[in-house]
Order: C-alpha cells, then structure tokens, then sequence
C-alpha cells in the first residue's frame, strides 16, 4: 500500500498519529488536557460506533424480519424493551424476567459443549499417553501435567487441613499454579509490549521514517 | 533525589518516565534498521501449518474476526499469514465477527496485505480470489455465543444476507454451506474468549476442527485445548505470527515486529535485575523493608 495520497486518507493518518501521541504524553510526559482530550475523544468514539453498529443490526435483524412476517422476533423486542425498565425503580422487577432469561440462555448454550470440552476433554487430555512413537520430553510433559495437575488439585482441597505430611504436596501445588500464573503474565506483558510496538510502528510510518505497509 | 544517595538507592528511584521513554525508542530502533534475530518455530504454529496443508480448493474455512482495531499489533499479523496461506493452498474462505464491531476496518486492512482478495464487483485475474465464489465476507453478527451456537447449527437462520446486502443463496461458495458440519475449519483470532466459544459449540458438537490467533494471554488458556486434541493449532500473538510468516515463505509485519519485542522484552528483563538489585542492596543497608 503507498502512503495515503487523498486529503481524508492524510488528515486521518496524522490525526491518527497526533492522537497516539497525545494518549501516551501520560506516561511519556504527565497528564495534560491534550491527553483528556483524547481519551474523551477515544471513549466518545467508540460508544459512537457501536451504537451505529447495533442499531443497524437491530434492524438488520429484527425490524426486517417482523416486517417479512417473522413474527417470533417480536418476543425479542418484548424482552429487550422489558430490560429497559431497570433505570426506574418502581418498574425495575420487570427486568429481572428478561435477565433471568437470559442467563438461563447463557447457561444452556454454554453447558452443553463446556461440559465435554472444559472437563471430560481435559482429563481425557491429561491422562492419555503419549503413543508409541513418542519422545522422551512427550513422556516427561506427559508426567509433568499429571503430577501438576495432581498437586494443584490437592492445594484447592479446602476439607482437609494443609498441615502435617499433607503440607508438601499443596506447597508444591501452590509453586507450580506460580509457575503458571507466571507464564500467564509474561504472555500479558508481550500482549502490552505489542500493542505499544504497533503504535510505534505506526508514527514511524506517518512520519514517512519507514515504508507505508 | 537528594543528596548522599547510594547509586543502588539512585537507581530504585529513577524516574518512571526515562524508563518510558527508553522503551519507546527501544521499540523503534528495530522498525528503522530490523536485525533479524533468528525464530523458531513452536509444535502448535507447525500443528495449524500441517493442517491447512491438507486442505484444497473443495474445502471451506471459515476465519472469525474476533479482535479489534486495537489489537491489530497483536493479531492482524497472524490473521493475514494464515489467509494468504488458505489463498496459496486455493481453500474457499468466509469470513465472518461476532465480537467486535469494528471488524469492517480490519476486513479492508486484511484486503489491503492480500492483493488477491478481490473485492465485489472488482475483476479477478488468475490467481486471484472472486468475492462470492472464493471468499465472501458477513461482516458483524450481534449475539456472542448463543450466535456462534446458531451458526453451527444453521447459518441461514442467522444469516440471510452478505455483507453488501446480496441474499446468502445468491453467493456460490455458500451453496453448499448450510451448518459447521461443511466448514473444515474454523480460524478464530481472538482478544477474548471466542476460542472457547468455537471448541464448545463447533468442535465438541460437530467435530469441526478449531484454531486460534490469540493474543499472547490467551494462548495460555487456549493450548489446553490443543493438548486435549481439541484444537488443532494455534498461533500466540505476533511471535506465532512470525512463526506462521516464517512456515508460509513470507516474511511481513510480524518478523520485523518481533525484533522490536525482543529488544523491549530484553530492556524489561535489565530493569527487573537492576530493580531487585537496588532493592536488595538499599535494604541490606537498613533502607527499604
């Protein structure tokens, strides 16, 4: 892609750029009305665009559907418009019929498959091993899972006091869930450490310091 | 700082904004003079490469555009590598969000990286890939998981038309493709929880296979399922996406990204040794406790 040649594609790019730099004058400086300005503007925006995006799937999905001769749709309509008494205190119970249906919805989508994958899967996953072919390290990941899942179980056991000969295995529980909780946070730290390399990458492109993508 | 200050004590107290700072320009030197550092490549980016490998042009994948404009650093990479290698391997793809508003923006930048993506009403040469015969976008879908479960089930009771308003039984690539049983694969790059979403409601239900683009915090979640089998690959964040650049013979924004986070992550490791230092040294000397 060359470098944005129109007046819109140019002023978006360093309005882009402008913004970027003033949400990190925060850190980079201290804060400023040019940083309240974007982070308003930021916020603003987004709420800006999803009420555009919802609105046109609401009718997109609803509206035009009553309007072929869906009628079903309209118990939708029905029960969002129930949410909407929440604000009011004297209606509010209506609401909670729509929530409570909601979460029944939730629930029974989300049981069905969850039930295999989150818990039959993962024992299943954990227990099996490794075929015949296997290395040396899939035996000792094999080993390795079993033992920490093991160890990990026995430190959320809350009905037995952890003292005695029963002080080890959760002690040694509670290290390798560190372990783990460890690794989840050296992921977080480059998830953020991306982020902020995009925005880098990005003034250095409007700066025409490297290649537009 | 004031006076009669140790340098372990000067150090601990280094003013958070000249950290800053150094790691922005840290971040930049790279994108300017790329070093190359060499990557290698983990079991779950080859496990997702293999797979695709064993897919043609009678095959249709779907790609799920689950993260914002936000998180284009992190995913956007990744979602490309793995599009341009489904074009390679000439495999029918859809293209679909049921997350994030703002995919429309991600779906021009996706089309923007691969030129032969031809958008509707545009000619296609050879080579290139017809809106409506080899790809087709939906664009946003409303509902989260309960959308996810309904398009598994039907996609015409949630979907009646493309993104551009042609009715879905108009689009050719989508004759055939009425639930998940004639997807062979769903692709989801995600910031959230829509791995999840798929393996629930596609893979243990239809026994679609299921991948991810997740930003790197995810993958820990993630990769569970792909031990289980459940999943058959996945790619972490921008370091997958270089893998996946690596694997496809074409190397982009990820394999330079990568130098700039390796040179970040190297600054941040310095910082903790010489914050614990400081630390350790400042209360041996009866200071910090």
């Amino acid at each position: 892609m060359p470098y944005p040649s129109t007046i819109d594609g140019i002023i978006g790019a360093w309005v882009g750029a402008f913004l970027t730099l003033a949400i990190y004058s925060y850190i980079l400086y201290k804060e400023t009305r040019v940083y309240r300005f974007a982070e308003y503007l930021y916020v603003g925006s987004s709420f800006a665009v999803s009420l555009a995006i919802s609105t046109t799937q609401i009718y997109k999905q609803i509206i035009l559907r009553i309007a072929s001769g869906e009628y079903i749709y309209i118990i939708g309509v029905i029960l969002g418009l129930m949410l909407l008494t929440l604000p009011f205190k004297s209606v509010r119970w209506i609401s909670r019929y729509p929530v409570a249906f909601l979460m029944g919805l939730g629930f029974g989508v989300t049981i069905r498959g969850a039930l295999t994958a989150n818990i039959i899967g993962q024992i299943r996953g954990s227990i099996t091993p490794p075929g015949a072919t296997a290395t040396a390290l899939s035996w000792f990941n094999f080993a390795w899972i079993c033992l920490g899942t093991l160890l990990i179980i026995s430190y959320f056991t809350f009905t037995v006091e952890h003292t005695g000969w029963y002080f080890y295995p959760t002690k040694l529980g509670r290290y390798i869930l560190l372990v783990g909780l460890g690794a989840y946070y050296g992921n977080t730290v480059q998830f953020r450490m991306t982020m902020l390399a995009g925005r880098v990458e990005y003034l250095l492109r409007v700066f025409k310091i490297i290649p537009w993508p | 700082m004031g006076e009669g200050q140790t340098i372990w004590e000067k150090m601990g107290a280094i003013d958070r904004r000249i950290l800053y700072w150094a790691l922005f320009i840290s971040l930049a030197l790279p994108y300017i003079k790329p070093l190359g550092l060499p990557v290698s490549i983990a079991e779950t980016s080859y496990a997702l490469y293999n797979y695709i490998n064993t897919l043609g042009p009678n095959d249709v994948v779907v790609m799920s555009i689950e993260f914002g404009v936000s998180a284009w650093s992190e995913c956007l990479p990744g979602f490309v590598a793995v599009s341009k290698h489904l074009v390679q391997r000439g495999v029918k793809i859809i293209y679909w969000c049921v997350g994030y508003t703002d995919c429309d923006l991600t779906m021009e930048a996706v089309m923007a990286r691969i030129p032969q993506l031809k958008g509707p009403g545009q000619p296609a040469g050879p080579g290139d890939y017809k809106y409506g015969v080899d790809w087709v976008y939906f664009g946003y879908i409303a509902g989260g998981e309960t959308t996810v479960a309904q398009l598994a089930d039907n996609i015409r009771n949630v979907l009646r038309t493309d993104k551009y308003g042609t009715p879905i039984d108009e689009i050719p690539l989508m004759k055939n493709v009425n639930s998940a049983r004639d997807i062979k694969l769903v692709v989801d790059s995600t910031t959230g929880d829509y791995g999840d979403y798929y393996v629930r409601q596609w893979r243990m239900r239809y026994g679609t296979a299921v991948a991810e683009i997740g930003i790197a915090m995810n993958y820990s979640t993630f990769i569970p399922y792909y031990q289980a089998g459940l999943a058959v690959g996945a790619l972490k964040g921008i370091r997958g996406a270089a893998e996946y650049e690596k694997l496809i013979g074409e190397f982009g924004e990820a394999t330079i990204s990568l130098d700039a986070l390796n040179i970040s992550h190297l600054l941040v490791i310095i910082a903790i040794i010489f914050a614990n230092i400081s630390y350790f040294m400042t209360r041996r000397k009866g200071g910090v406790r």
